[in-house]
């Protein structure tokens, strides 16, 4: 067990004694499964309740493909050093996510790394 | 680990643990806080004023490898951080056992999802935080999430006449100081507003208190105790615990802004 999933264990064990609420269950989404998707970033939504971002991906038959990533609100983002400015139209990014059940090309943001690899934000304050 | 590992451990720790605990001991003593300054108001009160938020931090389910990872959620979709269900009357004990079982068909469609205020007392989960404002009158407490702001009424000893008091999201709220622990007092709330994230159903005979004192400078616990004779066998007791954080400041959040989650017909939309 690596250092940060022991925190994040801790953290989610400290969260039961502590019942939290978002704004939707994330039901929707098959959180055993990963998708890793290299793309183009066609928008970035930074709102509330969640961000989005509008990601361009060529499939396997080489077509091109706009997946809808779910992120968290501005008000966790922004604290997790996210910025309005953190993604811009074009951007080449690897994101990786949980997707939803349904099979549409949509999930819930896992990490987001630009072009050089580093990832974009850390955990929240 | 993968993370249905780790939401496996999440849920085997959430059923682990006795229910029955009330004011389960947690380390309160663990928590380090900043002492607010000035950390009394002019009336010799001690000042509450500022930005505080659960010991896990923001959204503290919510952390992962990398920082987020999706919230655990357990048979029909209930969250399963609720680990204390209070013991319910019949009929309401069988509308909590149809609302779980209802949950798994239309997972979005709550009040939060609608982008409906909190209410109370879902709001002092303070998912994202909490800012407490109190002037002499008026303590205001403002959820950052969904921008919900509760008014506690401390000029008042007494609630309105039952028949004349509108039922509301944040029902109606006194406050007095019991020496250096602000108690509060809250009557009128809606019969639609969730407690919180359980299902767990409540009538407009639902009465909360809160005692508010800081363990240590601050660290904040806010002991709760619901009293619904309509609902509960005996009163539902649990706390939550905030950290001042004075580095933080309150961000707007405005759920209607982007809300695309729901569609008109209340399920899930992704375009």
């Amino acid at each position: 067990m690596t250092t940060t999933w022991r925190r994040a264990a801790l953290v989610i064990l400290a969260a039961i004694a502590s019942p939290a609420w978002a704004h939707h269950s994330f039901a929707m989404f098959d959180q055993t499964k990963q998708v890793t998707l290299n793309g183009v970033v066609r928008e970035f939504q930074w709102t509330n309740p969640h961000s989005w971002l509008q990601l361009e991906v060529v499939n396997d038959k080489g077509e091109s493909e706009e997946w809808s990533v779910e992120m968290l609100s501005t008000s966790v983002l922004g604290r997790m050093g996210w910025k309005k400015n953190s993604l811009k139209p074009g951007d080449k990014v690897t994101v990786v996510i949980n997707p939803v059940r349904t099979g549409a090309p949509a999930g819930n943001m896992i990490s987001v790394s630009d072009e050089t690899g580093l990832t974009i934000g850390g955990p929240p304050e | 680990m993968t993370s249905g590992k780790l939401f496996a451990l999440a849920l085997a720790a959430s059923f682990g643990i006795p229910a029955a605990a009330q004011f389960p001991a947690s380390p309160l003593e663990s928590l380090k806080g900043v002492a607010l300054s000035p950390e009394r108001l002019p009336d010799g009160r001690p000042n509450l004023t500022g930005f505080w938020v659960p010991p896990g931090g923001l959204l503290d389910v919510y952390r992962g490898p990398s920082g987020v990872t999706g919230l655990p959620v357990g048979p029909n979709n209930v969250p399963t951080m609720r680990r204390d269900i209070p013991e319910m009357k019949s009929p309401y004990k069988e509308q909590y056992e149809q609302l779980v079982a209802k949950a798994a068909a239309a997972e979005l469609r709550d009040s939060a999802a609608l982008c409906l205020p909190p209410g109370m007392p879902a709001m002092m989960g303070a998912i994202y935080g909490i800012e407490i404002l109190q002037t002499p009158n008026i303590t205001a407490i403002t959820s950052e999430w969904q921008a919900f702001t509760r008014r506690i009424w401390m000029d008042l000893k007494e609630h309105p006449p039952t028949e004349e008091l509108d039922d509301t999201y944040a029902g109606h709220s006194i406050g007095d100081w019991e020496g250096d622990t602000l108690v509060v007092d809250t009557v009128g709330i809606r019969e639609d507003v969730p407690l919180d994230r359980s299902r767990i159903p409540h009538s407009t005979k639902v009465r909360l208190v809160e005692r508010f004192t800081q363990f240590s400078p601050g660290v904040l616990v806010n002991e709760i105790t619901i009293e619904d004779p309509e609902v509960f066998v005996t009163p539902w007791k649990y706390r939550y615990v905030y950290i001042y954080k004075p580095a933080l400041r309150l961000r707007e959040y405005v759920c209607l802004e982007n809300n695309r989650n729901v569609g008109p017909d209340g399920k899930a939309v992704f375009e």
